[in-house]
């Protein structure tokens, strides 16, 4: 371990008059080096986090269509039949999603698998809510990385407003919006 | 250099490490250490009984995180059939902890003819892995863990067969 060679290295101690400070700072740099491994081993990669891998976004085209989006990440797949989606509020249901073919890949265990990647847009009929009215989207997806990693089924929820009747569809909604990074 | 300034700075950086240890310790980590959490774990089997992980202490145990909807998990599994058929009698463990429902479990253990247990996790196993650096909790990802219950090796994604002979060889 990194701490073991650094105190390996450093000098016997009672040559200098310094030495004892130096031995201090030989052994903060020890610790340092030491926390080292344990936030690398912390440390992903490049592995992006779920909600970055697979950005969910929605809008309302009016008060009877719902169109979900997925911004994949190179790299990422989702999952054909994997998707669900449901609004939550009273008297409002959601049809069958409109959900476009996928590239098919054939598995010894699974069967057949129907895989996204790039933009995927999804039309979601719904009835039983009315123009100007909100209605909370969720929904469910799972996905997994070319390195050879599956992230568990994810849930993303998103707030849409129904557009006035005749007027054009809704501005497109963000389930996650960029977090903040703190050292820009 | 002055040995008082030098003292100064000597404050200064522990103060730093400090805090960045304390950051570190606060960011959700378990004040007991990962292997011992993992340790201490009691998870039912496919059959609802509960097995403590601890049973298998003194062995070079292999705790592996999958779920049946991860494709790359079950692509590694063969190998760990192999590898517990091979090195078992020599204190060899695998345990699976899988991420799923215990039907779905109990079809895949059989058809993968899993000779190792695989008990049934919740999110909150997945959790804890996030204590092994599994931040994202992705799977697979596996746990070595030494005779003497110290973590040995972690592995995010799929646990190359040459890779696991290699780190489980040194430890058996």
């Amino acid at each position: 371990m990194d701490c073991a060679l650094i105190s390996n290295g450093s000098p016997p101690k009672p040559l200098r008059p310094d030495s004892s400070s130096q031995g201090w700072l030989a052994g903060i740099l020890a610790v340092l080096l030491y926390v080292g491994p344990i936030s690398a081993a912390a440390a992903d990669g490049e592995l992006l986090p779920p909600e970055q891998a697979f950005r969910f976004s929605a809008r309302a085209l009016n008060d009877r269509t719902l169109e979900a989006r997925f911004a994949i990440a190179d790299g990422y797949y989702l999952y054909r039949d994997k998707f669900k989606f449901a609004v939550t509020q009273d008297g409002a249901v959601l049809g069958a999603p409109e959900l476009p073919a996928g590239k098919i890949k054939t598995d010894e265990f699974f069967g057949k698998m129907e895989t996204y990647r790039g933009t995927v847009i999804v039309k979601l009929p719904l009835s039983g809510a009315a123009a100007g009215q909100t209605v909370v989207l969720a929904a469910d997806s799972q996905g997994c990385a070319d390195i050879g990693v599956c992230y568990p089924p994810m849930r993303q929820m998103l707030t849409l407003a129904l557009p006035a009747l005749g007027a054009g569809p809704g501005a497109q909604v963000d389930a996650t919006p960029p977090r903040k990074n703190w050292f820009k | 250099m002055p040995r008082t300034f030098v003292r100064w700075v000597s404050v200064a950086a522990i103060a730093f490490v400090a805090l960045v240890a304390g950051m570190y310790f606060n960011a959700g980590v378990p004040r007991e250490s990962p292997a011992a959490g993992l340790l201490g774990l009691a998870l039912p089997d496919t059959d609802g009984r509960e097995q403590r992980l601890d049973q298998w202490k003194g062995q070079v145990l292999v705790v592996n995180f999958w779920a049946t909807w991860c494709e790359p998990c079950r692509e590694e599994m063969p190998e760990f059939v192999k590898a517990q058929a091979a090195l078992g009698a020599k204190g060899l463990q695998f345990v699976g902890i899988a991420i799923d429902q215990p039907d779905k479990i109990r079809r895949f253990s059989q058809d993968l003819n899993l000779n190792y247990p695989s008990l049934v996790g919740g999110y909150g196993a997945l959790e804890l892995s996030k204590s092994f650096g599994n931040t994202i909790m992705a799977l697979p990802f596996t746990v070595i863990i030494d005779r003497k219950g110290q973590v040995a090796y972690t592995q995010l994604g799929p646990l190359k067969p040459g890779k696991l002979d290699a780190i489980v060889g040194k430890l058996l």
